[in-house]
């Protein structure tokens, strides 16, 4: 049997994510229309986009016949004939590795003259022609026939042989850094116009979208490929830990993989310094330690040395400036600042933009690295610079580690609440809703204990005319360095009506700490509304207050008493179901029909039979709901089927499947969520099978889960997917849940 | 004669197996391998009673599609009994209630009884 490798790529068990994204890629490439769409796969340096593309080349190489994929990484050459060379000699000996199914040809060097000759051993005198075509254009020192035959050889084989090529291109920013100054530009012009060819189609991957900005690529899609998200990036290192036997805790792994911008390399890096060195990954201290040192002294240290080639001091001083600085800098304050000649500043640049470290754009220079490469940039500039011990260094960016552990879970609880927030008066959208659900005291006296008490006080039955809301946004700008919980703004018009007098503001106040809302936060919130609303001289002014933990009876007291709305969670999830379900909107009308939400969340860990617990959990919730038997039951086979579903789906091996129960007043929503790729998707072969014949065996999940509940929906989300299940309470038109099967 | 085991039932050429409170796929293959030691030893006639399973899943039915094809290939018979509602509606949704024979109880079912279309819980 041949060895099947091709390019070398990292093993299985350290390959996390990035499925639904090679997916793509490859349903791209192997469309039936032709040519297939092309892409640009962008993102920062070691987010996996070489891995990707050779992940996608192994896939297209052994998987597909449609398309011959050819993979060409993009590096520096001494001359632009010697890049023409190479690229051509990758294009021919690619292509004769797929049709003669040679894997050893796509991994060992081969010079053109064998190439040659084995295009004419094997009868493929065309596509010989090109590589002699190659030795006459050197032979006669012309580069730029050299450059256009090699480029254009995707399109020339794609018209011989009757299948499309399929290229592969990696670190495509870097085309324009081929050959010797000044000629890059050349290159990469040409580059483009080959790939503007409608004879092929290309992946390419580069580290930022700039290289599609005033190309005429033709249509191509952009493809982001971001960090991995908290949750994928967590379980890499949990499986990781578990791989190297390192004593980890899960907070602490969430907390690196947030620190980190879930790169895979940085992650990684420190799971193998923990086992090297024999450390844990149990404390802050653990992680500000272990990061620091491999900052200074280990892989990642020597990762971004190398790949930054910083090549002066003056290119560190600009990089700093650039790294520290919180917008955009122009090359002539840059110029200003060092007493740099324009030559001096355009060749730092130059070497910086080849990098990846800054972007430059008419002027304007902009950082463009992530937070770690922002401190090892600290770091060599402290040292260096400015003479500073690496020990008095590693301190001051140890302390700064520790700071922001420590700030990082209240942080994501506050943007959490806050966007739910925003969500919110995002879908206000003219709506009216009783003013029961803006008075939090009014309310907890109308719903104790989740029940409605009839009130003689009929002003709870008033309805309030929300706004359609234009934009929202937070306070940073209108007030830098204010303390206090952060404060939303939404502007937007009332009535329906888009004029100056209709005009409003609704400034929100939005308190997510484990207390209530106090005496000392409606003054704060009342004194900074006030010089807020200086900004919004023409508008209506509304107030709202938001507190996670309620309110103290004192702060009730003053909101009412200043006009000023409160809500605790339970009313904004009212609030925020009833706006964004039109069916829901009359239920925020009647104060008989609100009931407050309830939610659970519950984590199901990779384990037999997992889905089990979920079931028993949803019979709990749903028997307090007033479900039947029969619903309960259906809901509980359901739910199994989007477990089973949502592990069979994630990524690796440890992942957990994350539940989310809502119980509103006329259904139960539940969200199944994993960390990894797509549900499986509806079959489509139901239809198909002939009446007598026994039914398939796979691919029942989502059909059962159709079947079963009212509404499936799926979702996808960062990083994963979701499946929505949704079961109403009493069916329309039917007096039984569960009924219609 | 009639013999009955914990998990099963021996009543002349026919067999009673009591299925488990979940059926995927462990538990399914389990029935599998049951319902095919009982047809090497020749029983003609294998009833699968539900009375206990609160859950079937896909994979599990996957198993049982595959159980009723080696039963029909062996020309003997395959009858379920004490579907629970939800069960039901599962075999319904994939449409093998059209298939197997389904009756209220395992007496009925060994006996070959008319079916019954609709069971409840």
């Amino acid at each position: 049997m041949k060895h099947r490798a091709l390019f070398n790529t990292c093993p299985d068990g350290e390959f996390f994510g990035r499925v639904s994204e090679i997916d793509c890629i490859l349903r791209r490439a192997a469309a039936d229309n032709k040519p297939a769409p092309s892409i640009l796969l962008f993102g920062g340096r070691w987010t996996g986009k070489t891995e990707v593309l050779r992940r996608v080349f192994h896939n297209l190489f052994w998987g597909q016949a449609r398309v011959v994929p050819v993979y060409y990484q993009f590096k520096g050459y001494g001359t632009v004939e010697d890049f023409s060379e190479d690229y051509l000699k990758e294009v021919l000996k690619q292509y004769l590795a797929f049709r003669m199914r040679e894997p050893r040809f796509v991994r060992d060097g081969i010079s053109l003259d064998k190439i040659e000759k084995l295009l004419v051993d094997n009868d493929m005198y065309e596509l010989a022609d090109i590589a002699a075509l190659h030795r006459e254009a050197r032979k006669s020192n012309d580069a730029s026939a050299a450059l256009k035959n090699a480029l254009h050889a995707p399109a020339a084989i794609t018209r011989v042989s009757g299948i499309p090529v399929y290229m592969v291109l990696d670190d495509i920013d870097l085309a324009e850094y081929q050959g010797p100054s000044g000629r890059g530009a050349a290159v990469a012009r040409e580059l483009i116009s080959s790939l503007s060819s409608s004879d092929f189609s290309f992946v390419a991957a580069a580290s930022s979208k700039r290289v599609l900005e005033g190309n005429a690529f033709g249509s191509v899609e952009a493809m982001e490929l971001a960090g991995l998200d908290e949750e994928l990036s967590s379980s890499m290192m949990t499986d990781l830990c578990r791989q190297y036997n390192i004593e980890s805790d899960t907070d602490m792994l969430r907390l690196a993989a947030f620190r980190l911008d879930g790169n895979p390399m940085y992650l990684k890096s420190l799971v193998w310094a923990a086992a090297k060195s024999g450390m844990r990954l149990k404390s802050l201290k653990d992680f500000a330690d272990l990061y620091t040192q491999e900052l200074f002294d280990g892989n990642i240290g020597f990762a971004l040395r190398a790949a930054m080639g910083l090549k002066s001091i003056n290119d560190l001083r600009v990089l700093h400036a650039c790294s520290a600085a919180s917008a955009p800098l122009s090359d002539e304050e840059l110029m200003e600042r060092f007493r740099f000649s324009s030559a001096e500043m355009r060749e730092i640049l130059n070497s910086l933009s080849e990098a990846g470290l800054v972007e430059v754009n008419l002027g304007s220079v902009k950082w463009s690295g992530d937070a770690t490469i922002k401190d090892f940039v600290y770091f060599i500039y402290e040292t260096r610079v400015k003479g500073r011990s690496i020990d008095e260094v590693r301190t001051y960016l140890a302390r700064e580690v520790l700071k922001q552990g420590f700030d990082f879970k209240g942080s994501r609880i506050n943007l959490k609440l806050a966007n739910e927030v925003s969500d919110t008066v995002k879908s206000f959208n003219n709506q009216k809703v009783l003013k029961v659900l803006f008075r939090n005291q009014a309310f907890n006296a109308k719903f104790k204990n989740g029940a409605y008490k009839v009130s003689a006080d009929r002003k709870e039955d008033e309805e309030l005319d929300l706004p359609q809301v234009v934009g929202c946004f937070d306070t940073v700008r209108l007030e830098s360095g204010e303390a206090g919980p952060p404060i939303l703004i939404a502007h937007g018009f009332q009535n329906g009506r888009y004029d100056s007098g209709s005009e409003v503001v609704w400034i929100v106040s939005v308190k997510d700490a484990p207390a209530p809302v106090n005496l000392g936060d409606v003054d704060n919130f009342l004194r900074r509304s006030q010089i807020l609303r200086e900004n919004f001289r023409a508008a209506r002014v509304v107030r709202w207050m938001i507190g996670k933990d309620g309110f103290t009876f004192e702060a009730q007291k003053k909101i009412e008493a200043e006009g000023v709305y409160s809500s605790d969670p339970v009313q904004l999830r009212i609030i925020k179901e009833g706006l964004v379900d039109p069916d829901g909107a009359s239920r925020l009308r009647i104060a008989e029909k609100i009931v407050p939400v309830k939610e659970f969340e519950v984590v199901l860990p990779s384990a037999t039979k997992a889905e089990l617990v979920a079931a028993r959990a949803v019979e709990e919730i749903g028997t307090e709901m007033g479900f039947d038997e029969v619903a309960i039951g259906q809901i509980k086979a359901a739910l199994v089927e989007a477990c089973i579903n949502g592990f069979e789906h994630s990524r690796n091996k440890a992942a957990k499947v994350f539940l989310r129960f809502v119980s509103s007043v006329d259904r139960l929503t539940i969200h199944v969520q994993n960390g990894g790729v797509d549900f499986d998707k509806p079959s489509s072969a139901a239809a198909t099978e002939p009446d007598a014949a026994l039914p398939r065996k796979r691919g029942w999940g989502f059909e059962l889960m159709r079947g079963l509940m009212d509404e499936v929906r799926m979702e996808k989300v960062r990083g994963g997917a979701k499946i929505v299940l949704v079961k109403y309470l009493v069916k329309k038109g039917d007096g039984r849940n569960g009924q219609e099967v | 004669m009639v013999k009955k085991y914990r998990n099963f039932k021996e009543v002349g050429d026919a067999v009673v197996i009591y299925s488990d409170n979940y059926i995927n796929d462990i538990e399914g293959e389990k029935l599998e391998d049951l319902c095919a030691s009982y047809m090497e030893r020749g029983f003609t006639s294998i009833v699968i009673d539900f009375s206990e399973t609160d859950l079937v899943n896909s994979i599990g039915v996957s198993i049982l599609i595959g159980i009723i094809e080696k039963v029909r290939d062996c020309k003997a018979r395959i009858a379920f009994s004490g579907l629970k509602r939800v069960n039901y509606d599962i075999f319904s949704i994939v449409g093998l209630t059209k298939h197997i024979e389904i009756f209220d109880t395992e007496e009925d079912a060994v006996n070959g009884r008319v079916p019954q279309e609709m069971v409840t819980s």
